[in-house]
């Protein structure tokens, strides 16, 4: 596989769209590429976000919020 | 993922000059604490850095649940499990493997799709899934006032590069991002050959991926 591929494929499987019969030679190829592969992905990633922000925000709720610190800190003082 | 605007609106502003702000990440107000200063906090486990956190994420990340699975209970539920989760696995957050919001998503995105696979509804949002697929993109639900779009000139840009994609391979990377539908799905639910709907991810993907490169490099 070369490099161009291996981006190809990089790309699917962030979004978890590889296909399991091309998972075996995608790793093979991973491995094969080293650190240039892993950083690749790490930066493949960064469409993650930029899905996520090209969404409106909703509307997230303050009670929601209460709740969730209220969690949080019991969990801090009896953690 | 808003990937068509054909309506016009305050979108069509982002094109004048001197409009530009950085992308991919929203902008914070002068002597605010970073993500990664905040991820840092809550590793020593500071609560008010996770509030902080909320206040800043908490919109984008209830948008991106709230598009898996159209349910705004079971998205405040999923919402408060994904906190708790980020407070409780903060210390497998790595800057060297990403940035916070990209760990954040990932994490909400996993938990989305799993609760979706997970529900009895699944079968009800299959229904609306193909009610969805049959209309154009830009018929996707969104219920934030423009008060609430803070930042929105990220998004803005973001779009921009989304938008240049055919219709056909915003579709194909909404069904796979959104619905975490595997190709062989996707070519199912839209009816679509294998190859095809490979051949649409391959593409759109590496366009989105090389036009955020080049808004990176432009600022």
């Amino acid at each position: 596989m070369s490099f161009e591929e291996f981006e190809n494929q990089a790309r699917l499987y962030v979004i978890g769209a590889l296909e399991v019969e091309e998972t075996e030679a995608f790793e093979l190829a991973r491995k094969q590429f080293g650190q240039r592969a892993e950083d690749f992905i790490v930066e493949c990633y960064s469409m993650h976000e930029a899905f996520a922000l090209s969404l409106r925000p909703a509307k997230a709720s303050d009670a929601l919020k209460e709740r969730l610190m209220t969690m949080v800190r019991k969990r801090k003082t009896t953690g | 993922m808003e990937f068509s605007s054909k309506n016009g609106g305050p979108d069509d502003h982002a094109d004048e000059p001197g409009r530009r702000k950085p992308a991919t990440a929203p902008e914070l107000p002068s002597g605010a604490p970073t993500d990664l200063e905040l991820m840092s906090a809550i590793q020593r486990e500071d609560p008010e850095a996770l509030a902080l956190l909320y206040d800043r994420y908490s919109g984008i990340l209830k948008a991106l649940i709230l598009r898996v699975i159209h349910n705004e209970a079971e998205a405040d539920d999923l919402l408060q499990e994904i906190f708790m989760e980020i407070w409780n696995h903060a210390k497998n957050f790595s800057p060297q493997k990403g940035k916070p919001l990209g760990w954040m998503v990932t994490l909400a995105r996993r938990r989305a799709i799993d609760g979706l696979r997970k529900k009895q509804a699944y079968a009800r949002a299959g229904e609306r899934l193909q009610i969805e697929t049959e209309q154009q993109p830009d018929a996707w639900v969104h219920n934030a006032t423009e008060e609430e779009i803070a930042n929105s000139d990220t998004r803005i840009l973001v779009r921009r590069v989304i938008n240049i994609l055919p219709p056909a391979q915003q579709q194909a990377i909404n069904l796979a991002f959104f619905r975490g539908m595997s190709q062989r799905e996707i070519a199912a639910q839209t009816n679509t050959p294998l190859g095809t709907v490979k051949t649409r991810l391959e593409l759109g993907l590496k366009k989105i991926y090389d036009g955020l490169k080049e808004l990176k490099d432009e600022l």
